[in-house]
């Protein structure tokens, strides 16, 4: 992204203080979200999100494996986020490496909940086939195509999405096996099961310009930002994870701002995202 | 059913000599600012191009060289004309007073081919307060209304005078920010403007002085300002230039 001079500096900080954003935007008010799915055929699960000028793919690969005995009755979720050169020119080679490890370990946070498992906004006990055995592991698979802002919140939509495209087939697992021998699966290619997607949260994150925090915000409002924070919110309300970047620091009060400006912010986004992911199935049903 | 057939091409400029355009200052070398204005190379204005912050016609000095930041530094938004090919490359000039730093509002950024070489590229509309000009290059300036001014940016007057309406990067507190704002009337019309060209220019449409003023006019029914850019007012602003096309046709 090009630098910006003084004078475009004060007008966005200015459009944020008086709640008019350089499109014309509130500072609650996301861009126009756009939803497709089933853009990658071998994959389990797929969905393609664009809000304003960022354009985010998520893919889901389910294969069998086995449950950590740690958690024998969990599945296991990996989410791998990366950055195209086409998002930017500085993502070619390797040079995407810190931005995608950010934006993986967020994504996790938000959806995975902690090291036990518990708190996580997928359930991982609906991927168990034979406790201790046999799991499901999901592979959850991020791509920047096109990043103008907010790449958080775009890429937990299109896992939302992808997840709710994403068909686990059907198990059957062999009756005769006993003791620790690994029971033989027999894997249906042709009965999916829809993975459930209800409890799946949404992330909105909060950016801080000057006194006030604005949603969805675009590159060019990143780049004035004092500090941000993501927050993935569940439709019960329920916070199911929390990262801040930005070197300034936040008051806790206002965090906790923060979480209630979300919270609102989120049920409307969780409508209008799962409104458009309905349509998008809708339309990859009639295609 | 009719068929829209869009040829979207991002198409690099293609500079003639006497274009307005509107660039990005990217460095300050010795003599010379360079410039992006979208084209193949680096446009280049020199220091004896441009006017100078006293307005007296001299030569250059070493303070003049020295204080080139005091004028533009890198990343400001400039308006000049094209001089045109000379050995360093592409030249810019900004001699008339209506030329130079652009501050107050937002730089867009859309295919070429797009702005109509007219005879006029600056406007200042007066009843919206705000200045709109359309850069050869593609590049598209809204903002505020900002006088032609006889001084330019040069820190000493600035902090004599008015210290509150000049921003300056340095020493501002929160409050003498917040007053320095564009006034929100002024900005909702730089809002409407900018999102007028970008509607126009997603739909692949010329974007002349007329048509934005009307796609301007045709938004102020809408609730929200932002609603601009969703797909209804789209479609708006569509069967506005499929009605303008066929009545130009009767016509002619």
């Amino acid at each position: 992204m090009t630098g910006l001079s003084v004078g475009e500096k004060l007008f966005i900080q200015g459009g944020i203080a008086q709640d008019l954003r350089t499109d014309g935007r509130k500072r609650l008010t996301y861009r126009p979200i756009y939803v497709e799915t089933g853009v990658i055929p071998q994959a389990n699960g797929s969905a393609r999100v664009r809000l304003g000028g960022t354009d985010v793919i998520a893919s889901v690969k389910a294969e069998i494996g086995r449950p950590s005995p740690m958690q024998p009755d969990k599945g296991k979720v990996a989410i791998y986020v990366s950055c195209s050169p086409t998002a930017a020119p500085m993502f070619e080679g390797r040079g995407d490496e810190e931005l995608s490890a950010e934006l993986s370990i967020a994504l996790q946070r938000c959806l995975l909940g902690g090291k036990s498992g518990a708190g996580a906004g997928i359930d991982l006990s609906s991927l168990v086939v034979v406790e201790g055995k046999v799991c499901w592991d999901l592979y959850i698979d991020g791509l920047v195509v096109s990043s103008d802002g907010n790449l958080l919140d775009a890429l937990g939509a299109a896992v939302k999405a992808a997840l709710s495209n994403t068909g686990i087939p059907r198990v059957q697992v062999a009756a005769d096996t006993t003791g620790e021998d690994q029971p033989e699966v027999d894997i249906s290619d042709e009965e999916f099961l829809q993975f459930d997607t209800s409890n799946l949260p949404v992330i909105v994150t909060l950016t801080k310009v000057g006194r006030h925090y604005i949603v969805d915000a675009t590159s060019e409002e990143e780049s004035q930002m004092s500090s941000a924070v993501s927050i993935s919110i569940n439709r019960r309300g329920h916070t199911c994870g929390l990262s801040k970047r930005g070197g300034a620091g936040l008051d806790p009060s206002v965090i906790l701002d923060m979480i209630s400006v979300a919270k609102h912010v989120s049920e409307q986004l969780m409508n209008k995202l799962d409104s458009e992911i309905s349509a998008a199935e809708a339309i990859e049903d009639d295609s | 059913d009719t068929v829209f057939k869009l040829k979207y091409c991002w198409c690099r400029y293609k500079p003639e000599v006497g274009d307005i355009v509107v660039g990005r200052v990217i460095e300050v070398a010795p003599k010379r600012w360079r410039i992006d204005i979208n084209f193949s190379q680096d446009a280049v204005l020199m220091l004896s191009s441009m006017n100078l912050p006293d307005g007296i016609q001299r030569r250059r000095t070493a303070v003049d060289e020295l204080n080139m930041r005091s004028i533009f530094e890198e990343n400001d938004v400039v308006c000049a004309e094209v001089r045109g090919f000379h050995h360093d490359g592409l030249q810019l000039q900004a001699r008339s007073q209506k030329y130079g730093k652009l501050e107050r509002g937002q730089l867009l950024s859309i295919p070429p081919y797009l702005v109509k070489r007219r005879k006029q590229h600056f406007h200042y509309i007066e009843e919206y307060g705000i200045d709109l000009i359309l850069g050869c290059n593609g590049f598209i300036w809204v903002g505020e209304h900002a006088e032609p001014k006889d001084d330019m940016v040069i820190d000493e007057q600035a902090n004599k005078s008015d210290q509150i309406l000049k921003p300056s990067k340095y020493s501002m507190t929160l409050e003498e920010q917040e007053r320095a704002y564009t006034p929100l009337e002024t900005r909702q019309n730089v809002c409407r403007t900018a999102n007028a060209i970008r509607v126009l220019s997603t739909l692949g449409f010329s974007v002349t002085i007329e048509i934005i003023m009307d796609t301007v006019t045709m938004s102020m029914s809408l609730k929200e300002i932002h609603e601009m850019l969703g797909s209804e007012f789209c479609v708006l602003v569509a069967e506005r230039e499929a009605e303008r096309r066929s009545s130009a046709k009767k016509k002619g």
